[in-house]
């Protein structure tokens, strides 16, 4: 089940993560997989702060690429949840907390 | 090199320094079977820097004091790394004590611009050629198929970054070789991700390629996100400054004459 659009999401704390090339490489120290995302999604994690929800991210990537609010809101999400199944960001509950 | 230290209640206490890579180490142990191998394996790496770090092998209880900043075991033994020393624990053989050598210096490598790599370093007219790649990829090959003395290691490599140039160092980490190796270093000229096919070719790679080419390839035993973030930056400068490329090779010596000068 996907998350609202207005929850708030933030990078995994305990992963680390580079940009070279336009791409971006993270690692996950506890497994040691390795995960890359190309520009949009780099764009996207770039943005991922803690601070912001998909739609907000999604509003981002409108005004950055050309891409319409409907596709950018749908991407956006769909990133966000797979991003989610790899344990690669959080959801912060709304008292600032992360959700387990 | 060796000296004996006060007895702490189970046999002298003797004592060597090594220097891998520059980084400066000493060990000091009770076991005189022990010290014996670890004198003749270390051989051509004894005398260190300044400063060395000591490694106090089976020493006894930990005493009292603030945690350790890194730990790790290996099948018995014991690696702890504090403020003021470190310690391996429950080494009662020569491999073990290789192992936890490895562990130790890809991590004290990280205040060094440095790491170890699964790679094959040879040195041809000055620079060093290293040839990364899991085991089967060929590394013992390339090393079997170069001259006689260009050979700095089969297995393990060390880099480092100094002055703003990348160095390959030589270790005493060997695999089908079993030699001692040779404490010397050159620049790196490039790094070659090994596949074996039926024509030589090479291929430049990316910054990024070359990254994901390091990545599975390169030793590091924390899983710690702080220390993770180092090497990866330190992964990323390597691949952004030192040449990478695929190297397609057949198992002969011709794969040389297609590789950059």
């Amino acid at each position: 089940m996907s998350a609202p659009a207005s929850v708030i999401w933030q990078k995994n704390p305990a992963l680390a993560w580079r940009e070279i090339d336009d791409e971006t490489i993270i690692i996950s120290p506890n497994d040691s997989v390795m995960h890359e995302l190309n520009d949009t999604g780099s764009f996207l994690w770039k943005n991922i702060d803690g601070r912001k929800s998909a739609a907000e991210l999604a509003e981002l990537l409108v005004e950055n690429y050309e891409v319409t609010p409907d596709i950018a809101l749908s991407d956006t999400e769909a990133l966000l949840q797979e991003m989610c199944s790899r344990k690669l960001v959080v959801t912060v509950r709304a008292t600032g907390g992360v959700s387990p | 090199m060796s000296a004996p230290l006060a007895n702490s209640g189970r046999g002298p206490r003797q004592q060597f320094e090594l220097s891998i890579g520059c980084v400066p180490l000493r060990l000091e142990m009770s076991d005189a079977h022990l010290f014996d191998a670890a004198t003749a394996r270390y051989a051509a790496f004894t005398g260190a820097g300044a400063r060395p770090v000591t490694i106090a092998l089976n020493a006894g209880a930990v005493p009292e004091g603030p945690p350790s900043d890194f730990d790790y075991e290996f099948e018995g033994a014991a690696l702890h790394v504090f403020s003021g020393g470190i310690r391996f624990d429950g080494v009662r053989h020569q491999y073990a004590l290789d192992s936890l050598l490895r562990v130790l210096l890809t991590w004290k490598l990280l205040g060094h611009c440095g790491f170890l790599l699964h790679a094959a370093t040879v040195i041809r007219n000055g620079k060093a050629y290293l040839f990364t790649g899991r085991s089967g990829a060929g590394k013992s090959t390339v090393a079997s198929l170069s001259p006689e003395g260009s050979v700095l290691t089969d297995e393990i490599s060390l880099l480092r970054r100094e002055n703003g140039v990348w160095r390959a160092y030589g270790t005493p980490f060997w695999g089908e070789f079993r030699a001692a190796g040779s404490n010397i270093s050159s620049p790196v000229a490039g790094i070659f991700r090994l596949q074996q096919a039926a024509e030589n070719q090479v291929t430049a790679l990316r910054p990024v390629a070359i990254l994901r080419a390091l990545l599975p390839n390169v030793l590091f035993f924390s899983a710690e996100a702080e220390p993770n973030r180092r090497l990866l930056e330190i992964l990323s400068q390597a691949a952004t400054e030192i040449s990478g490329y695929n190297l397609a090779f057949r198992e002969n010596c011709a794969f040389w004459e297609v590789l950059p000068a």
